[in-house]
């Protein structure tokens, strides 16, 4: 059983201090966001709800219900408030093409995520929206205008007032009562705030064996931690019943198909009214109508939804009924629903590719809402084109392939050894090959998690259990020489021990989980004084020393992450920080510590580590980019310079040790992306497909990502993220065959003149130059159908298939056909 | 910067807040996250260039002389408005109020501590020096001038120890003392919805400055007398005006 009964957002009505539900423009984010919405209120124009008119400046108020003991209880941090206020203040300033201020009240922004910071700046730098670190006690209306007033004290003490047309509640996530009685009745245990309780080691296990979790239930994230934690709880209850895998499967009895060379074309045109979201704007029969006189139309019809289940059965019988050989739809948009429209043919025998679609929605009565005559006569000369082009559609047809069921994992950390270990445990062959001559990666270096979980017996296990698993082998020591195929068939090449012995191994899928590493300090006297360290050298004196020698202990934040030369932020350092101050308080409570930071990034259930540490005396001051601490070594000590955010004056701190927290590094895999061409961003993490809806997929298929490699992270969402890695990866692997898509670039050798542009142009390196046969070759199995090279090629020798010239140049012709 | 900076680290002190964390452990002032929430709804934010947020980071940061030394303190009004909202529900009034109790008592604000001293020497408790009688005139005087000029007013009526009210109404001194006509506005809702009340010939007073400059023992005998002169009247409810 899967638990995922998610949020609901805080509702910041009993809050009177700020007005919510008695001031019209006064709204939560999510409110906000329906307001951004082309399905919301106002149609995606932004308006204020008191007098639709446009907003002129918008203040967004964060950590409302979050973060706060005292007004709601909800200690922790929401974890995506900062970065969805960022993102609401983008769009709303590109929806509002005049001026828009845009400012962001906060304590901590919290954009700790991968690629996070960059949009951030982008917001502040670039497109000027204001973040001011003050919050806002009160808020009043101007009954006249019904503008917002605010008052706030900045940084330096200051009050301040400012106007808003609207101001944007950042609520934080909270459980719904059902989901807490949905966990009593299943006896699995919720911690103090009502989320799953879970350890740190096994992220999406609930106290009850065999009920999984994920998502806001689990603790709060933003939708790629809930995506790859979804899939991590899928891999788990899928190991479960890995035994039963492939029993009881239904099986789609496809028709043979019809075989129409040499048949005139018989096109039907379906028209949709998509409710009223086309009907309302568009004349459907009149468009119905005048597809049906287009040449060789035999049939047009026209219905409610065309994407219902009733409507794909009446598209069969008509298609049988007429005898018809090319279907066209004009509805919507082919990325949404053209695949399920391709099965209806196939399911009466007619070749999928016969098929085109005419998106008279997105593209016409969504945008020409206000002007329905024009709407009409564009969407017949979108029926127009897509009827010339079935004209010249072919039957195409996929590849298949079988699929070699067994996995490589690249990197043997916790990630690695995670995604192996589950993969085996569903019954796939791998292959771990790691570099080092042990197992562990980076968390050989950690002692303990921040809520005090010992991380060596863990790793230990770990290791043991993946060493002792019969499916899967351990290489170490080893290195990738050599790669080749394409996905269900790769071949890769391993040199292993010290006489560099090569052996070659064949699998269906790949996870790669490189891992990172600390930053190595440059700055601050690092590596000149000895007393400076980092927290990963911390954490080993605190092991095996303790504290009791230390008087005065001063931390520094974002060394080596957010600046000029690494711009994200790492993650991990500022509750690394936390955790170690903690630790040393715990050792020696006079012990002071103080804490350099500029935002304090101890998002989700960590902020209540933060709070013990400020409980227990550990003092944070914060710092600008700009206006870093000085660092000044003397005989007896360090001192350390800084201004305190509060007093705005300069404050000179003499300390025994200066503990630098130095950022994450991803690993250097320049040869093995090389070898294997992965793509890297420019900080060196390997890509994901799509950030949100594939994170833990490469953009190759049969490849897969998890834990540093990826993106800094803490060992608990590296663990998820493994697990999920291991899931996609069986999904993949649980077919023995794959249709290969027909969509992919041929080349007519004859009139190749050998430029070798597509070569250099393919985004996957596809494309090669056999010099043996001397002609140029791209293999249908790798092949993305991009079409790149198709369009580079200077001879236009290069055609890809259901996308040949003729099949796009004919469309044109038919709308100029129509007169402009 | 011109100012000399803060001398931190080094071996740990003994600093003022350690001292109040003894007297106040449900509040712990060092969970503070310089949110500045605080500091935006005070009514004492920028005077003396203080707000509450830099006052509490004084105290965090052990700086027990500038603190003792600050006039701030004697600016709060302890509104509650900061308690009420800070996340970590931090009670500045009362920080303020035992760094009030920390000064000698002759070192405390004139103004405040005369006011306090007097209404120790009266048993009307008034911060003017108002007697029993005076005050029992003014309130028959002003009646009885509304009770003519206002006809719709001729029967309203200003008890004083009115035994067995249902109320017991203190008030400001002041007024009677400065702006006598300001006590009629209240009569006269009182009178509207038909209350039951009182005032009481002793302990009417409604202020009450011993607290304001943190004179506990003569804090607390004025909230006795006042307690006292309502439970011997037999009124059920105090109703408080300050
Ligand atoms: C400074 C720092 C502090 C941290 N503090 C904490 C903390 O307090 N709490 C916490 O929960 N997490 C912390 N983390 C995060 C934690 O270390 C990671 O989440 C976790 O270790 C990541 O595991 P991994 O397997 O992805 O990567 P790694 O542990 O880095 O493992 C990657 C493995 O891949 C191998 N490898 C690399 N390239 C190749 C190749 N080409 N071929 C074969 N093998 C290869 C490496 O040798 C390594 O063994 C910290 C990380 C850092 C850097
Ligand atoms: S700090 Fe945390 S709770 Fe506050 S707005 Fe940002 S993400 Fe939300
Ligand atoms: S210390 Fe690390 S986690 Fe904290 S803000 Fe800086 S880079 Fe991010
Ligand atoms: S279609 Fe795209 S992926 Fe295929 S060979 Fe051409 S450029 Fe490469
Ligand atoms: S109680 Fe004092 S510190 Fe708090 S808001 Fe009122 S005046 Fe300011
Ligand atoms: S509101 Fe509370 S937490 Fe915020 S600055 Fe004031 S005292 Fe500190």
């Amino acid at each position: 059983m899967i638990l995922s009964p998610g949020t609901k957002p805080y509702d910041p009505s009993g809050l009177d201090n700020l007005g919510y539900g008695k001031y019209p423009n006064v709204v939560t984010s999510d409110g906000f966001e329906r307001i951004l919405s082309a399905g919301g209120p106002y149609f995606g124009h932004v308006m204020r709800p008191l007098d639709r008119e446009e907003p002129k400046s918008i203040a967004w108020l964060q950590c409302v219900g979050s973060r706060d003991t005292n007004t709601c209880g909800n200690g922790y941090c929401s974890s995506v408030c900062c970065m969805y206020a960022v993102k609401e203040a983008m769009i709303a300033k590109e929806h509002i093409h005049g001026d828009l201020d845009c400012v962001v009240f906060n304590m901590d922004m919290r954009t700790f995520g991968k690629d996070y910071e960059k949009y951030f700046l982008r917001a502040r730098d670039k497109e000027g929206v204001r973040f001011e670190k003050a919050r806002v006690h009160t808020i009043t209306e101007d009954t006249e205008t019904g503008d917002l007033n605010i008052k706030y004290a900045d940084e330096t003490g200051e009050m301040k007032e400012e106007t808003f047309s609207m101001v944007v509640l950042s609520v934080g996530m909270t459980i719904p009562d059902s989901a807490v009685e949905l966990a009593k009745k299943l006896g699995i245990d919720l911690n103090h705030y009502n989320f799953a309780k879970s350890d740190p080691f096994k992220p999406v296990e609930t106290s009850k064996s065999g009920i999984y979790t994920c998502g806001v239930f689990q603790g709060p994230k933003d939708i790629p931690g809930s995506v790859t934690e979804a899939s991590a709880a899928a891999c788990l209850a899928g190991a479960d019943l890995s035994e039963s895998r492939g029993i009881d499967t239904p099986v789609v009895e496809v028709p043979e198909q019809k075989d129409i060379a040499g048949d005139d074309p018989r096109i039907g045109v379906f028209v949709c009214n998509c409710g009223i979201n086309i009907g309302g704007v568009v004349d459907v029969p009149a468009v119905q109508e005048y597809a049906a006189t287009l040449p060789n139309v035999v049939f047009a019809d026209s219905n409610l939804f065309t994407c219902s289940q009733d409507t794909q059965e009446k598209i069969k019988e008509m298609i049988i009924d007429h005898n018809l050989n090319r279907v066209v739809v004009a509805s919507c948009s082919p990325k949404t629903h053209e695949a399920m429209f391709m099965e209806t043919l196939e399911a009466c025998g007619l070749n999928r590719y016969l098929f085109e679609m005419a998106n008279i929605r997105n593209q016409n009565s969504w945008i020409h809402s206000k002007t329905p005559e024009i709407a009409t006569k564009k969407a017949k000369d979108l029926v127009r084109m897509a009827v010339a082009r079935s004209t010249t559609l072919k039957p195409l047809n996929e590849k298949v392939i079988t699929v070699n069921q067994s996995a490589l994992v690249i990197g043997g950390g916790i990630a690695g050894m995670n995604s192996a270990l589950n993969l085996g445990k569903q019954g796939f062959e791998v292959v771990l090959v790691e570099k080092d001559d042990v197992l562990g990666g980076m968390s050989l270096n950690l002692h303990h998690t921040i809520e005090g979980n010992a991380v060596r017996p863990y790793i230990e296990q770990l290791i043991e259990e993946v060493n002792a698993h019969e499916k899967v082998e351990v290489l170490t020591g080893a290195k990738v020489s050599a790669f080749g195929g394409y996905k269900g068939n790769f071949t890769t090449e391993v040199i292993t021990g010290q006489d560099g012995e090569k052996r070659s191994i064949d699998h269906g899928a790949i996870v790669v989980a490189t891992g990172a590493k600390e930053y190595k300090p440059t700055e601050y006297l690092y590596g000149e004084d000895d007393r400076v360290v980092t927290q990963v050298e911390l954490g080993n004196i605190l092991e095996e020393k303790g504290a009791a020698d230390l008087d005065t202990v001063v931390m520094i934040q974002c060394v080596g992450s957010r600046n000029d030369e690494m711009q994200e932020c790492s993650r991990i350092c500022c509750q690394n920080a936390v955790k170690n101050a903690l630790h040393i308080k715990k050792l020696n409570p006079d012990a002071q510590v103080f804490v350099l930071y500029r935002d304090i990034r101890t998002y989700g259930l960590m902020e209540d580590f933060y709070k013990e540490a400020r409980e227990l005396g550990v003092i944070f001051m914060r710092f600008d980019k700009d206006a870093p601490p000085e660092v000044a070594a003397g005989k007896d000590g360090l001192s350390i310079s800084v201004k305190d955010h509060i007093m705005q004056q300069n404050v000179s701190i003499e300390a025994d040790m200066l503990v630098l927290s130095a950022g994450m590094r991803a690993e250097n895999t320049d040869e093995l992306s090389g070898v294997m061409k992965l793509n890297r961003n420019p900080e060196g993490y390997f890509m994901e497909a799509h950030v949100k809806l594939r994170p833990v997929d490469m953009p190759g298929e049969g490849i897969f990502l998890c834990g540093t490699a990826h993106a800094p992270k803490l060992i608990s969402e590296t663990i998820s993220q493994a697990q999920a890695a291991a899931s996609r990866a069986t999904t993949f692997l649980a077919n023995s065959e794959i249709k290969l898509s027909a969509i992919t670039a041929k080349v007519d050798v004859d009139h190749c003149v050998k430029c070798l542009t597509c070569v250099r142009s393919c985004p996957f390196q596809v494309p090669t130059f056999n010099t043996e046969e001397k002609v140029l070759e791209i293999d249908e199995a790798m092949c993305h159908g991009c079409g790149v090279c198709a369009c580079v090629c200077p001879r236009q020798t290069i055609q890809l298939s259901f996308y040949e010239d003729d099949q796009l140049s004919c469309k044109i012709d038919a709308l100029m056909a129509g007169g402009i | 910067m011109a100012e000399a900076a803060i001398k931190l680290g080094g071996k740990k002190k003994s600093i003022f807040m350690d001292k109040v964390k003894e007297i106040l452990p449900q509040g712990n002032l060092s969970l503070c996250l310089t949110c500045g929430l605080c500091s935006s709804g005070c009514p004492a934010t920028g005077l003396e260039s203080m707000d509450p947020r830099k006052f509490l980071r004084m105290v965090a940061l052990g700086m027990d002389d500038e603190i003792l030394a600050s006039d701030w303190p004697w600016c709060c009004t302890m509104c509650q408005r900061c308690v009420r909202v800070c996340p970590m529900q931090i009670d500045i009034p009362q920080l303020i109020f035992n760094i009030r109790k920390a000064r000698p008592r002759e070192d405390r604000p004139k103004g405040i501590r005369d006011s306090c001293d007097a209404a120790m020497k009266t048993e009307t408790l008034s911060a003017m020096g108002t007697s029993v009688e005076d005050f029992i005139f003014v309130v028959e005087d002003v009646l009885e001038e509304y009770q003519e000029s206002q006809p719709e007013f001729a029967d309203m009526q200003a008890p004083i120890d009115k035994k067995g009210a249902e109320f017991f109404l203190n008030q400001n001194s002041r007024e009677p003392v400065t702006e006598p006509d300001e006590m009629v506005p209240l009569w006269k809702i009182l009178h509207l919805a038909g209350a039951d009340w009182t005032y009481g010939s002793k302990a009417w007073t409604g202020e009450n400055y011993c607290l304001f400059i943190a004179d506990t023992d003569n804090w607390e005998k004025i909230t006795r007398a006042q307690a006292a002169m309502t439970t011997e009247l037999g009124c059920k409810t105090y109703l408080n005006t300050e």
